[in-house]
């Protein structure tokens, strides 16, 4: 099905001088959601360009700055950012879950590297996906912003001449009134005034308009996605997010060495960080104990002590997940926990070697089984290693596993495999402290079996003992610092007011005629139209207006077919040609570049 | 090339054209969309036992030192450390964990330059940072570490530090001249002959 | 009890789906007459508009879409039927709507909102029934629950077919949108019923990280938008129904009268009810996106961080984006609008299922 388009024929280049100008402010130009008709422009070359070929450096740059902004390129653009987006929630994101990544590598061992050297892995900080939204936002300045130069211009212009035959706009009423023409003027255009139009009158007519908010709000909104895409980047340059797990007692500071993981702003350097410290004092979880949803976390509790600089004063605080702390304008949140066993290593010389808290990590959410390993550099004669896993609620099932059916730890064991050897820490290689490199190292003979708090395992060979001494928990957070964070929410509460400001008002026009009447009054001729009337409505409000209108100058209705209505209205629609100066009226001489022209143009379809 | 006046369907190409012409110059300065996303239950971290930023070693000319803060800690054997105390010394502190590997790899390095200057006016204090005293005092048997450690494992020490010269990385090393001022920083794995030839020219400077 | 109460509420809208198909089959049409007698009706002030029904079209532009005259009162009887609208379909809608906002515009309503015809008023009212019983299983299960009842996808899925039921509701009244009853019941009927039997969920308590009064906030939008997004997807499926229908008339392929299309409004009426659905909506999901970031930068630390869920909201932000700009593009109007609607949908949808089912991330509450 075709839709008629109003006003691609004919009338699109005329009150438009020096195409070339005219060609920086594309009337298909800017995302314009509530508006019509950037109809004529689209994709006729007419514009910038003789004969439809530019020509010249200047001319292409023209060209293709025309070709950037306009709609059908934001279109375009912004289907290609969402298509972009998809394999960034797809494939798992180096950012977001570096596990799954490794996953990934190890189960697509020829496709992965592939895919990361397409940043697939880091899809939102490509340099491709980069370059498209970009290019969305040049081009959006690129319309936006001369739009809103000639909207700010524009609003000082008056209105436009009244059209001649005004009963061929939408909203359309005629009524006689006692009073003389240039009175029954007056008095409407008084009316007007008054109901905050912006008046014009002229030699028998009076127009008015209203409703610029219309564009200001669509101009607004697209600013302000402009100023969310500023407000990102101040917080890419200048913010830094930071991950620490902080097991129960311990206490960390804000500094590079302390965090687990850290990643600055590109202006970031390690004295810009506030220097806060922070204290796990305790940690407590709640679970639902019995039904249908046993073992979902009800509530998660981290008691901390913090002070905001080096030495300075103690705070309290309980930490929550949706109760984050805020130190120095930096937010900590809690984001995760899980348990930390405790060991104590006593080496094959006798001594204490190793005597502290051990994180593991969780393996799965429902019962909170996890994995972690010992690592005992300080061992002699051998240094020892250890790994294995933690249940809180340790049973065993008819399988022979271990397994854990309650995340509290309601019966804590522990189950371990011995290994002695180098553990490859001397060399100077960094390593995770999650991780067990046993390359070096050979398993003892000594079976796993779960150890209940207290319960050792005595090493083969005189090599030493490990006692499961008890437990405690960890929680990890989540450090942020965004300086662009309160203007990313003021840009984004902006754009919003601007869209709904945009979607609500319309631009509209009214427009009176009086002639002298037969009875030595004036026949009053009084019609609107509306640029997008997205919201609906303004016909009750012309309704409303014209019933006024009629009161203030005194009128009252004429019947139709009124001789009157045929000296206002010409007899226009008796089957008249458009009149070449409707449309020119209609049309609005605003620099050659508002989509109004279109849509006012009220010219004939061809059929 | 395709003509510009062509239909409403071909101006997606030229588009395209354009798009390429700029992607070259759509790596910038914005770090605007990196993830930073945490999962809701796991922790996410490096848990590397080397943290920080690469290798670097600078020296502070005379007049451009910071003054270093004033240190009170105990040491790992429980007794009181005082950096003021060592005054007139030139103090070299060294930031380690039992649990970090470059540390163990410079350990010996570190005591050997201990053993080096012991003879001069040169006091070695270790800063055991984030770590437990068991495995801490195993490291000092393990590696005949001479002198003693800081127990730093709330790491206000290196907090201290943070406005003048912060250790951003474990293992780093501070050398602290004899007027109390932070004269030079390692971060990273310190080697013999890198510190040796710092700590000489301190010492040589006159006070 | 909540659960007797829901499964109910299915029950009446599947007895008002089969109302509403009788209405098409048994309901008398009186289009053509009544747009005629429209300028009668016309009291005192002469509308020099009005008389001029066919050359107005000419000047109402009817062929935009944004047009005010047009999308003043949507409703079928002033459209004088596909037949009208097959022809030249601006026109003919053009001259029926700008006669029949004429007469409205200075008098008011010249008719009822409500729906004529007995098989619609039943069915309208057994939607009606239906929604409040809908509107009072979620209530009673939010009470039993002691917290806002959208904690997990079957209470999820739930209030978004409520959203979407409001929606045709108020659509139906303010626009006379009653035909599209039957169309936006049949989604509704079949998503309550897989939410009913397969992902039912007990009452339960909400994981730490749902505890927060945001979930009102950000959810709540999430839902309203959802509702009216869904309801101009069937809106933008009919329209693009009719529209074929409409050219193979025009073409001559088969007969004007006859079949459910046939009694359907015009294409163009469609198109812009989708459209102003659309309008609706689209505020909706920005503010729905803006408190989700809000909350997740109060909960995770960060206001954005490509969560897939996320990613998905902004995909199906992006896309009915360009469904707006297309929508003042030209040669984008009509139906290759009505596809990125359509595809906007799918994203939506793939947002709601897909991600959750498929893709772990942050937003897994549901443990679905």
């Amino acid at each position: 099905m075709t839709l008629r388009l109003a006003g691609r024929q004919g009338r699109a280049d005329a009150p438009a001088p020096s195409a070339d100008q005219a060609g920086q402010a594309d009337p298909d130009g800017p995302a314009d959601p509530g508006q019509a008709g950037r109809v004529s422009r689209a994709g006729h070359g007419g514009q910038g360009v003789k004969g439809g070929v530019p020509f010249g450096l200047g001319g292409w740059l023209r060209w293709g700055w025309r070709q950037l902004t306009s709609m059908r390129t934001a279109l375009v653009l912004l289907f290609l950012l969402a298509l972009a987006s998809i394999p960034g929630s797809v494939l798992p994101q180096e950012g977001i879950d570096p596990a799954a990544v490794s996953q990934y590598y190890a189960a697509h061992p020829a496709l992965a590297p592939l895919l990361a050297r397409l940043s697939g892995f880091d899809v939102f900080g490509a340099p491709w996906f980069a370059a498209i939204y970009l290019l969305l936002f040049t081009s959006l300045a690129g319309c936006v912003l001369p739009r809103a130069y000639r909207m700010a211009r524009s609003a000082r212009q008056p209105p436009p001449k009244a059209p001649r035959h005004i009963g061929r706009l939408p909203q359309a009423t005629s009524f006689a009134a006692p009073a003389a023409p240039d009175q029954a003027l007056g008095s409407a255009a008084g009316f007007l005034t008054k109901r905050r139009f912006r008046v014009r009158t002229g030699e028998g007519w009076v127009s008015a308009e209203k409703g610029y908010l219309h564009e200001v709000g669509n101009l607004l909104f697209h600013v302000a996605l402009l100023g969310l895409l500023a407000s990102v980047a101040l917080g890419g340059l200048f913010g830094y997010k930071a991950n620490k797990l902080l097991v129960e007692h311990q206490t960390f500071a804000n500094t590079p060495a302390g965090l687990d993981v850290f990643r600055p702003g590109r202006l970031v350097t390690a004295t810009d960080l506030q220097p806060f410290s922070i204290t796990l004092r305790s940690f407590s979880a709640r679970y639902v104990e019995t039904g249908p949803q046993r073992g979902q976390p009800l509530e998660y509790n981290a008691r901390l002590s913090y002070s905001a600089s080096y030495g300075g004063r103690l705070r309290s605080y309980d930490l929550q997940v949706n109760h984050p702390l805020n130190v120095d304008g930096v937010q900590v949140f809690l984001i995760g926990h899980g348990y930390a066993p405790e060991f104590k290593v006593t080496d094959g010389t006798g001594r204490v070697v190793f005597d502290q808290p051990v994180p593991f990590i969780p393996l799965e959410q429902s019962g909170l089984t996890s994995a972690g390993v010992i690592k005992v550099p300080g061992a002699s004669p051998r240094e020892l290693g250890f790994a294995g896993v933690f249940l809180p609620t340790e049973v065993v099932t008819p399988a022979g596993t271990l397994a854990s059916v309650f995340p509290a730890a309601w019966i804590p064991r522990v189950s371990l495999v011995s290994y002695a050897g180098n553990l490859g820490m001397n060399g100077g290689q960094p390593q995770s402290v999650y991780s067990l490199d046993t390359r070096h190292m050979h398993q003892l003979d000594v079976a796993p079996r779960p150890l209940a708090p207290g319960q050792s395992i005595v090493l083969p060979h005189g090599l030493g003992t490990l006692t499961f001494t008890g437990y405690v928990q960890w929680a990890s957070l989540a450090i942020t610092y965004d300086p662009g964070q309160m203007p990313a929410l003021i840009s984004a509460l902006t754009a919003l007011a601007g869209l709904i400001l945009s979607f609500l008002v319309r631009r509209r026009r009214l427009f009176v005629r009086a002639v002298a009447g037969d009875a030595g009054g004036a026949v009053v001729e009084f019609g609107g139209l509306t640029r997008s009337d997205a919201a609906g409505g303004f016909e009750a409000e012309f309704a409303e207006l014209a019933g006024e209108i009629m009161q203030t100058v005194g009128g009252f209705p004429a019947g139709a077919g009124q001789a009157a209505a045929g000296q206002v209205g010409d007899g226009g629609h008796a089957g008249g040609a458009a009149s070449a100066d409707d449309e020119v009226v209609l049309a609005e001489q605003e620099a050659a570049s508002d989509d109004d022209q279109v849509a006012l143009a009220g010219q004939r379809e061809s059929e | 090339m395709t003509r510009p006046h062509s239909s409403a369907r071909r101006s997606g190409r030229p588009a395209h054209a354009v798009r390429a012409l700029l992607a070259g110059s759509a790596v910038l300065v914005l770090s605007a969309c990196e993830g930073g996303a945490i999962g809701a239950n796991t922790p996410v971290s490096s848990g590397q036992s080397f943290v920080g930023a690469s290798y670097s070693s600078t020296y502070f000319s005379p007049g451009s030192r910071p003054m270093a803060p004033d240190i009170h800690a105990k040491t790992l054997t429980g007794q009181k450390f005082s950096l003021a105390a060592e005054r007139g010394d030139v103090v070299v502190l060294n930031f380690w964990g039992s649990w970090c590997s470059p540390c163990r790899r410079e350990a010996p390095a570190l005591a050997a330059l201990a053993t080096y200057f012991r003879k001069d006016p040169v006091r070695f204090v270790g800063d055991n940072v984030l770590d437990y005293t068991a495995a801490a005092l195993a490291f000092e048997r393990q590696f005949n570490v001479g002198y003693p450690s800081l127990n730093d494992q709330s790491e206000q020490v290196v907090l201290a530090f943070h406005s003048t010269v912060p250790p951003n990385a474990i293992p780093s090393t501070l050398v602290i001249d004899r007027t109390g001022h932070i004269a030079a920083r390692v971060v990273g794995e310190a080697s013999f002959q890198g510190l040796r030839a710092l700590i000489l020219k301190i010492l040589a400077e006159k006070s | 009890m909540s659960n007797a109460t829901l499964v109910s509420a299915i029950v009446l809208y599947a007895v008002a789906m089969l109302a509403y198909a009788c209405d098409f089959a048994f309901g008398r049409r009186s289009s053509a007459a009544a747009a005629r007698s429209k300028p009668e009706r016309v009291a005192t002030v002469a509308l020099v508009g009005a008389a001029a029904g066919p050359d107005l079209s000419g000047h109402a532009f009817p062929a935009d879409p944004a047009d005010p005259s047009e999308l003043a009162d949507l409703d079928l009887d002033a459209v004088g039927g596909p037949s009208g609208s097959a022809g030249s379909a601006a026109a003919g809608s053009g001259s029926g709507q700008g006669a029949g906002v004429a007469a409205g515009a200075l008098q008011g309503r010249a008719r009822s909102r409500w729906p004529e015809g007995v098989w619609v008023r039943a069915a309208f009212a057994l939607t009606c029934a239906g929604l409040a019983l809908q509107l009072f299983a979620i209530a009673t299960r939010g009470i039993a629950e002691h917290r806002v009842p959208w904690g997990n996808m079957y209470e999820f899925i739930a209030a978004i077919t409520c959203a979407a039921v409001i929606v045709l509701v108020l659509a139906s009244v303010r626009f006379r949108a009653y035909f599209t009853g039957l169309f936006v019941l049949l989604p509704v009927v079949l998503a309550l019923a897989v939410d009913v039997v397969v992902i039912y969920t007990p009452v339960g308590a909400l994981v730490p990280a749902l505890q927060s009064y945001w979930i009102a906030i950000h959810v709540t939008g999430m839902i309203i938008a959802i509702g009216m997004y869904v309801f101009g997807a069937v809106v933008t499926v009919l329209y693009l129904l009719v529209a074929r229908h409409e050219r193979r008339v025009a073409a001559g392929e088969i007969p004007a009268a006859g079949g459910v299309l046939a009694q359907l409004p015009g294409s163009t009426l469609l198109d812009r009810l989708s459209y102003r659905t659309i309008l609706f909506a689209f505020p909706a999901w920005t503010f729905a996106v803006i408190a989700g970031a809000i909350w997740a930068d109060h909960a995770w630390g960060r206001y954005w961080g490509w969560d897939p869920k996320e990613t998905w909201s902004f995909i199906t932000w992006l896309v009915y984006a360009a469904y707006l700009h297309a929508r003042a593009t030209a040669g984008w109007r009509g139906r290759r609008a009505a596809y990125i609607q359509l595809f906007g949908f799918a994203c939506l949808m793939f947002n709601l299922v897909g991600v959750n089912l498929w893709i772990t991330g942050l937003h897994s509450y549901a443990g679905l």
